[in-house]
């Protein structure tokens, strides 16, 4: 009896409304694997799927590779030693995360193409005819690693420089009394330990890269996800692409499994209330100069050429930065990403409270499922949502067909991808407020909503801002799901990024872009904050 | 006026913390339960207020049922005060904001019945300061003066002079009794402190393995 009156509180009701809501996209597309396979499924099956399967494994084993050089070397080095620079390193290193993938592949072509500015100039300097070509073609799958590697090595970076800050010294030292030498201790103590971090990090480069549309797109790569587009937007045939969508789905859900147990077995590396710090070592010389390019390099591949690219071409083409096109974009961007934003936290802030005054460990499980979309490609939320739609309008005609190309797709596919953010930032202010809080006020006669809206909600101020800054900077860089969701003649900064782009015209690309990259700082803030804070407990 | 029959609880659903408790408390009677930590002593004032549903049992408060097998009465409806040695004041609001929270009226009526009681327990000069500029007996003198500010049938109290000085703690005892005996309000506290029970109740019981047992009448 008690139970019956738990589940017909509101406070179960509007969570599992929601989650039904939000998970409903993936189920439509995995369950078209149970449907029927056509013509088109037969031939992509014969003779595209192969390449599709072979092109993610090369880039997941070329990604992996430069990624996991960079991000714990980098980590290492900034962890470890003192050398010029290293203050600056350690925030600036997480810079290319700013920069989504299809952004770097722009910038790429935009340079190194045959007639792009570092072959130009190159000609100019050495005074070489119009036909010479100094930097390879880099519009192949060579050219896709080098640019997501170099956006995506700050998620090893973060993770494994996090996992360094909390060994203690202490733990070396008792590895070199056993006698091992600094290598030996690196590769047999250190490495090992840190092992869960690197994975959950390396899971998340992996996930992103699979995900990736724009890039892969641009480079003309034959993956999943631009298999998925061509097989709907070329073909027309949306039940084969969701056939496809299932089997990146499942291939993501590997990663992401290995990720959560990656995450799960993180805990071994935090170490007791109290550390020894551990001592950066000064390098001098050449060593000096060495870290202090190994660092450079990426920071400047990944974030500064890019960035001072897109400045330029946005400022000295005799473009106006502020075209009325920009503004609209912009203004339609700030529009979305903020309505989202607030929808998604609120989304967050409600889960949260009802397993909160329910005490219950079921919406803790369903938090942590919906906190799984952050790795879902936006072109399967796409394809899913569409669905959806589609069937909703067709069986509620009486609404007359609101649901197929208004905002409301959008809004969808972003709190799904961007509700881990929320999740977290709300998460993390409910657990400085004292449960005792709530307690008390029900006894002072205060309903559940007088409980959240003032009691919960100014204690959380801080938190559900953050959690709507954390979004706004996540919806802006979405590419895929805004693309295919959004309303006829309502384009976004990225959107309108990617169709310049794809009509070769980088220069007109190059404003929206800085835009979509400065937007991208902001959790940056955030993050190396978290680094900061990340040592638990005091120093000894 | 709080009648308590055969109240049984766990959290485990394998054994019981509170094995069939009977408890019957006059009309503004006030009663202490002694017992180590981990007895139940907690969960069974959660219980009282609502914040636990029992497995079993049933309670009632002026002959009206709150609790049954089959019935089960929400907190805010039950028109019972808590306190508890965390305090609990709502860090956002001032002390006056927070004694009004539970009351009902227009906000001149709020804030008489506010600052009567902050008067009556001597924190009255920090009605516009918030809770983190207090003091801990203060926060604990405001803490008491919230719970009984919407007039409850009962009060409960979890350890509430726990976290006080040795001066403080007796202060405040004398005059949280000297209140409730002159307005007639039930009290059941809780507590592992002899001392606080002795000078405070009027009845004294033991919890130890679940069951309850009357330890002194004084």
């Amino acid at each position: 009896m008690f139970y019956k009156a738990k589940l017909l509180s509101p406070w179960t009701l509007l969570p599992l409304l929601i989650f039904c809501l939000f998970a409903s996209p993936v189920l439509i597309v995995l369950a078209s694997l149970f449907g029927e396979y056509s013509d088109n499924w037969i031939h992509l099956y014969n003779y595209v799927l192969g390449d599709y399967v072979y092109n993610s494994f090369l880039l997941i084993i070329g990604v992996s590779s430069i990624s996991l050089f960079l991000g714990i070397g980098t980590a290492w080095l900034t962890s470890n030693f003192s050398f010029f620079g290293k203050n600056f390193f350690d925030w600036a290193l997480i810079l290319p995360l700013a920069v989504p993938p299809y952004i770097l592949a722009y910038t790429f072509t935009g340079l190194f193409d045959s007639y792009g500015t570092a072959n130009n100039l190159i000609r100019e300097i050495f005074l070489l005819n119009s036909e010479y070509i100094f930097f390879p073609n880099v519009r192949n799958i060579y050219g896709a690693i080098i640019v997501f590697s170099f956006t995506l090595y700050p998620y090893i970076y973060l993770a494994t420089r996090i996992a360094f800050i909390n060994q203690s010294r202490s733990l070396r030292e008792v590895g070199e009394t056993l006698g091992f030498s600094k290598f030996g201790v690196f590769f047999k103590l250190v490495l090992p330990m840190i092992r869960p971090a690197i994975i959950g990090g390396l899971m998340l480069v992996i996930m992103e890269t699979l995900s990736d549309f724009g890039a892969v797109e641009h480079f003309a790569i034959q993956t999943f996800t631009t298999g998925i587009f061509r097989t709907w937007y070329g073909m027309y045939d949306l039940q084969t692409a969701m056939q496809l969508s299932s089997l990146l789905l499942i291939f993501i859900t590997f990663f992401l499994v290995l990720e959560r147990y990656s995450r799960n077995n993180i805990s071994y590396t935090s170490g007791s209330p109290t550390y020894g710090k551990i001592e950066n070592k000064p390098l001098t010389g050449g060593k000096n100069i060495l870290a202090f390019l190994f660092c450079l390099t990426p920071l400047s591949i990944g974030f500064i050429l890019p960035i001072s690219e897109l400045t330029n071409w946005a400022l000295n083409y005799k473009l106006d930065f502020f075209e009325a096109n920009f503004i609209k974009n912009s203004f339609n961007t700030i529009y979305l990403a903020l309505l989202a934003a607030v929808f998604c936290s609120f989304v967050a802030l409600i889960i949260n409270f009802s397993g909160r005054i329910q005490r219950s460990k079921f919406f803790g499980f369903l938090s942590s499922t919906l906190a799984l979309g952050y790795a879902l490609p936006g072109i399967i939320l796409a394809i899913g949502i569409m669905q959806l739609f589609i069937f909703l309008d067709n069986n509620l005609s009486f609404l007359n067909f609101v649901f197929t190309g208004s905002v409301l797709g959008l809004l969808v596919a972003y709190v799904i991808k961007a509700y881990a953010m929320s999740n977290t930032s709300i998460e993390s202010g409910y657990i400085r407020i004292s449960p005792y809080m709530e307690d008390v006020a029900k006894t002072l006669r205060a309903s559940n909503f007088k409980i959240l809206t003032r009691i919960h909600l100014p204690l959380l101020k801080t938190s559900f801002l953050t959690s709507i800054v954390l979004v706004i900077s996540e919806v802006i860089k979405e590419l895929p799901a805004t693309l295919i969701l959004r309303p006829f003649n309502f384009d976004t900064l990225a959107v309108s990024t990617y169709i310049y782009a794809s009509e070769e015209r980088m220069y007109e690309a190059a404003a929206p872009a800085v835009a979509i990259v400065l937007v991208g700082l902001i959790p940056i803030y955030f993050l190396t904050k978290t680094i900061r804070s990340s040592r638990p407990g005091k120093e000894n | 006026m709080l009648k308590v029959e055969n109240v049984f609880h766990s959290y485990n659903q394998k054994e019981d913390i509170l094995k069939g408790i009977n408890l019957d408390v006059s009309k503004g009677e006030i009663i202490s339960i002694l017992g180590g930590s981990g007895s139940g002593k907690t969960s069974f004032l959660r219980i009282l207020s609502g914040l636990e549903r029992p497995h079993k049992g049933k309670i009632e408060i002026d002959d009206v049922l709150i609790v049954s097998e089959n019935y089960f009465l929400p907190t805010y409806k039950r028109n019972i005060g808590l306190v508890i040695q965390e305090k609990g004041l709502f860090p956002h609001l001032n002390i006056l904001k927070n004694v009004c929270f539970g009351l009902l009226g227009s906000k001149e009526e709020k804030n008489k019945v506010a600052i009567d009681l902050l008067t009556t327990f001597k924190v009255n000069q920090y009605q516009d300061q918030y809770p983190n500029s207090l003091s801990g007996g203060e926060q604990q003198r405001v803490a008491i003066a919230r719970a009984l500010a919407p007039k409850p049938k009962v009060l409960l109290m979890d350890e509430p002079f726990g976290s006080l000085d040795r001066a403080l703690r007796e202060s405040l005892r004398e005059e949280t009794k000297l209140f409730l005996k002159s307005n007639r309000i039930t009290c059941l506290m809780v507590t592992h402190d002899e001392e606080d029970a002795l000078s405070m109740s009027d009845q004294i019981f033991l919890l130890k393995d679940g069951k309850l047992n009357i330890h002194q009448q004084l």
